[in-house]
């Protein structure tokens, strides 16, 4: 027994999207740094995928304390303050790095960085690439990542975090081939994303398991506000194996107007001010209410539309939506768009300190996978902010921790073995469950919840945690890992909504009447920590 | 819906071999959902990337019936072959990426980061779209028959160069990654989900910096300066065309439409006969033709090397002749004249290739001439002005039998011929057994370079397609 191969580094970083890449690329600085990526570095993550932009103040009609006040009204004051503080007062700065790395972003006339303006904002406040902004982001971070030193893991997935009983102090990991493998290391930061996977209908990609919050969770670091999931109000509906596929907010940034299946522009009932560009949660409860009292469309969706606006502003400001509906027959200059509220961001996550400290020593954490900095719901052009800001912050933190000596604990790795071994005499297929699994959650943990539905998955998912997963060969035991991460942060999801008996930002309980608002909500975070879970409560609101 | 997919398993020792597998999906489903199904309904084994879902990763890049795709966009349907990309192999459609992402140059920014305007950013955007997926390097014909490094290598030097935060010296870069090995064949534009005009946009633009260096190939050199002196990139041997034939050619019988005729140089001076030949299909049918006598070189040779300095003298002598001759269409026979009178050039007239004129005029049905011809799809008429169904229309209404072969570069366009000659060679080779295989007698092409080269490389005889259409109606008339 023991794993021959083995690896040490001063800060190992597990992720490779956004924050995951600007943390390898501080971290570097101080020693020797190894990224691990379950795909391919640069591919994996949703920051590729996100399309609208990087919310960053950078103009004179613009503050520092609007874009706090912003992004904590947006977030249903369940936010942690600092981290928001920190997230408005260094964004401009993350954008200036990477314009300073090559960043092809679009400029203003007088070539100051460009802005829009997107949802829940009172100012023009999303710098952005066309429609690609994320691929924008990527790419820059790539470019910075190739030129470093910093060594690249392609396709090998974490297995678990090493614990020596203070402190993580490394991986074991599992290659494309299925061989096992260690890394140590001074520090390690989770950068692996959200979870938006676990449901049937999501914008994010396959690598979007959530592995992050299992192997933090597994480690013993503390997560909060798992039930605080959103729910991105547009996604395509058709045809149906593309379902989910993120139509960006900026469609709606740009004048996409949205109607219900008898023309009426429905958002005047749910927020008549703000219309379309009001907060995710409330759009995507819009329209979920439209379709539920049966004023959908064919498909279950609203329709967007953007044809009223001139044809060229759409072929150049929205190119890659316009290219994504020509494919499946639709022409947006011309007809509107079929659309329902998907799966999209993890809102709560592992707990984090402004230095992206976790509550376990020397691990920290960056991106999608931590909790506290959208609060109960996130802001457009927020989450790529939050990668550039925290994951620099963690590569600095990681970085700074001390040397120590690395006793690999035998057992840890003896346990990986044999779970791993014992998949071979399993009895159902990873796939099989992973349906299951995203099915239950979308039809009982989706935007509008109630005990009844949430027991009916507590119990579903359960039942599949007990099922023995079965594989056939060595390459398939990433799979296996993944898919019991991913019932995991189910469990985390439901528990947390089960707990929080209010509804408040992206989530919402049908079944519970309350006399509070937001602000004065006598709830705080949810937490769970291996072996303890509950809900703060605050007395002095009570 | 049943697809055959190639698995390979290098544990087992055994090469690639072809799976059919039948799987039940969705209504519109991708190739992606196809192959899902086959993971977690068939064999859980099964390897191949998949990431974003959405076309934005490039992760999921294989070959459908030959073309690369991203499997996420593309419709699958019933008998679909799925193919790994031509990278080397992992494991079933898993191949290794690693060595040309080591290639991909990264942006050498110094301190002092100068800014960068919205003009700058507007021609760096449409290199920028990139999403790695390799579909490029994967069907490039000239990567493997030199040290050229491939489209995305070039694409990226040429997005660094034109970046004024980056320090690194990109043209010698690029020279050094085999920037004139390019033979402008846009067969990654083709396969590019994204549609990146790597060849015009980042080749020939590079090419240009380096002419203005000096740094241009010896050979195209001497071409650029046969060009300047003489106004055609081929020496005068013999009478040339232009001077062999009157300014207006009549037709036989009824005028049924009138063309301007741009002969380019390879007609003009070198392989002269199809052109004469294609006055004969003319007359014959019906065209009145006119042919200014002060046309000169197209500049193609010097648009795709990148020694462009005298090119808008030659695009004005050529516009200004035919302007003068008061023609509203202008004829070509040449697919890189054609090509280039199309997209490098603002005519006040219209250019057509003589394949889609015929076509759209309606021609005289010729008698069908004996032997087994294969046609040959010039890169510049295929992907450089979309022409494959017209060149196969006459063929098959002139060749007793006719067998088709896929398209695939020959190896002698972008200067390559000249410059790099053993390139050339060798992608010609490729060609040949192509050729080969088809079993044909004859070649049928519309372009001379092609024309010239695939009878060198393949030892066969090429006919170009008026010279094969003036022979059906030569035999009709006996």
């Amino acid at each position: 027994m023991g794993i021959e191969n083995k690896t040490d580094c001063h800060v190992l970083v597990i992720g490779s999207g956004g924050a995951g890449i600007r943390a390898a690329v501080e971290a570097e600085t101080f020693g020797e740094t190894i990224i691990v990526s379950k795909t391919i570095t640069g591919k994996g993550g949703c920051t590729v995928m996100a399309e609208g932009g990087f919310n960053a103040v950078l103009n004179e009609e613009d503050s520092i304390q609007t874009h706090f006040e912003d992004t904590m009204r947006g977030g249903a004051f369940l936010n942690d303050e600092s981290l928001v503080e920190t997230l408005a007062a260094e964004a401009p700065n993350r954008i200036r790095d990477l314009f300073s790395w090559g960043a092809v972003f679009d400029l203003a006339k007088d070539n100051t960085i460009a802005q829009r303006p997107f949802g829940g904002q009172r100012c023009a406040r999303t710098c952005y690439a066309g429609d690609h902004t994320g691929h924008e982001l990527v790419m820059t971070l790539l470019e910075k990542l190739r030129g470093s030193s910093v060594q690249i893991e392609n396709e090998v997935t974490v297995l678990d975090l090493l614990y020596d009983g203070e402190r993580v102090n490394g991986a074991i990991t599992c290659d494309r081939e299925g061989e096992l493998g260690v890394i140590t290391a001074d520090a390690v930061i989770l950068a692996t994303g959200g979870a938006g996977q676990v449901y049937d209908t999501t914008t994010n990609s396959t690598a979007g398991t959530g592995d992050g919050y299992a192997l933090g969770y597994k480690a013993g670091a503390q997560l909060i506000d798992m039930e605080q999931v959103q729910f991105h109000p547009t996604g395509a509906v058709t045809p149906y194996d593309s379902r989910g596929r993120l139509i960006t907010e900026a469609v709606r940034g740009e004048g996409g107007i949205l109607k219900n299946a008898l023309g009426e522009r429905f958002m005047t009932k749910y927020d008549p001010a703000r219309m379309e560009l009001s907060t995710r949660d409330v759009v995507a409860r819009g329209i979920a209410t439209e379709v539920l009292e049966g004023r959908g469309t064919p498909h279950g969706g609203v329709w967007l539309d953007v044809s009223h606006l001139p044809r060229e502003h759409i072929e150049t400001r929205l190119p890659i939506m316009l290219n994504q509906f020509l494919q499946f027959g639709v022409d947006i200059r011309n007809e509107p768009m079929e659309v329902a509220p998907t799966a999209h961001h993890f809102m709560g996550g592992i707990m984090i300190t402004p230095d992206a400290k976790t509550t376990v020593p020397h691990l920290y954490a960056a991106g999608e996978v931590t909790g506290g900095v959208h609060g109960g719901n996130r802001l457009g052009g927020n989450a790529l902010a939050d990668t550039q800001v925290f994951g620099r912050r963690a590569g600095i933190a990681a970085g700074k921790t001390e040397r120590t000596a690395k006793n690999v604990d035998k057992n840890q790795i003896k346990a990986a073995e044999e779970k791993l071994a014992s998949y071979y005499n399993g009895s159902t297929k990873t796939a099989d469950v992973r349906r299951s699994m995203k099915t239950t959650m979308w039809n009982n943990v989706g935007i509008y919840r109630n005990e009844l539905d949430l027991r009916v998955a507590e119990r579903d998912i359960r039942k599949l945690q007990n099922t023995p997963l079965k594989i056939d060969s060595p390459r398939e035991l990433p799979d296996a890992v993944i898919t019991e991460n991913m019932l995991l942060v189910a469990q985390l999801v439901i528990e947390g909504a089960l707990l929080r008996r209010e509804s408040r930002g992206a989530h919402t309980r049908t079944d519970v009447k309350q006399t509070w608002t937001n602000e004065t909500s006598p709830f705080g975070h949810t937490f769970f920590v291996k072996g303890k879970s509950g809900i703060e409560i605050l007395e002095e609101k009570l | 819906m049943k697809v055959t997919i190639s698995r390979f398993d290098p544990d087992t020792g055994e090469p690639p071999k072809f799976v059919e597998y039948e799987v039940s999906v969705k209504k519109a489903a991708r190739v992606l959902n196809v192959l899902d199904a086959v993971r977690d309904t068939i064999d859980p084994g099964f390897a191949y990337r998949h990431c974003c879902r959405g076309g934005q990763c490039g992760s999921c890049a294989v070959r459908v019936n030959g073309e690369p795709v991203l499997a996420c966009m593309q419709e699958a349907r019933e008998g679909d072959i799925i193919e790994p990309l031509e990278l080397p192999r992992i494991r079933d459609l898993v191949v290794d990426i690693a060595p040309i992402m080591a290639q991909i140059a990264w942006m050498n920014n110094g301190c002092d980061c100068s800014p960068v305007t919205q003009e700058e950013i507007e021609e760096i955007k449409p290199l920028r779209e990139c999403i790695e997926c390799y579909s490029c390097i994967s069907s490039c014909p000239a990567i493997s028959a030199s040290d050229y490094k491939g489209p995305t290598i070039m694409r990226q030097e040429q997005r660094l160069n034109l970046d004024p935060r980056d320090k690194g010296d990109r043209i010698l870069e690029a020279i050094d990654k085999g920037l004139f090995s390019c033979t402008t064949c846009h067969k990654c534009v083709e396969v590019c989900p994204k549609e990146i005009e790597t060849p015009r946009k980042a080749i020939e633009k590079l090419r240009a910096e380096a002419a203005k260096r000096g740094l241009s190939l010896p050979a195209h050199k001497a071409l650029a300066s046969l060009i300047e002196k003489t106004g055609r990139s081929v020496e005068r041997k013999e009478p040339t065309f232009l001077e062999r034939v009157p300014d207006v050619i009549e037709p036989e019988g009824e005028i049924r439409a009138t063309v301007g005729f741009f002969v380019g140089c390879m007609f003009n001076g070198r392989v002269i006969q199809p052109a004469l030949d294609t006055m004969d299909l003319l007359r014959k049918n019906g065209v009145r033709v006119i042919i200014p006598k002060d046309q000169v070189c197209c500049s193609s040779p010097l648009i795709r090397t990148g020694l462009s300095g005298f090119v808008p003298e030659l695009q004005k002598r050529n516009i200004d002749a035919f302007v003068n001759a008061g023609v509203d269409t202008v004829l070509t026979i040449c697919a890189g004249c054609g090509s280039t009178l199309k997209n490098d050039y603002e005519t006040p007239f219209r250019v057509v290739d003589i394949t889609e004129f015929l076509c759209e005029i309606g021609f005289v049905a010729p008698a069908k001439v004996e032997g087994t011809y294969t046609y040959h799809d010039p890169c510049h008429l295929l992907r450089g002005q979309g022409i494959s169904e017209q060149p196969r229309i006459l063929l098959n209404s002139v060749a007793e039998k006719f067998v088709e072969m896929p398209a695939r570069c020959c190896g002698a366009g972008g200067g390559v011929k000249s410059g790099q000659p053993e390139e050339a060679a060798k992608i010609g080779a490729v060609r040949a057994e192509m050729v080969k295989k088809t079993g044909a007698d004859y070649i049928v092409t519309v372009c001379p370079f092609c024309e010239f080269h695939l009878n060198q490389v393949t030892g066969l005889p090429v006919k170009n397609i008026a010279t094969l259409m003036m022979e059906g109606y030569r035999k009709q008339e006996k």
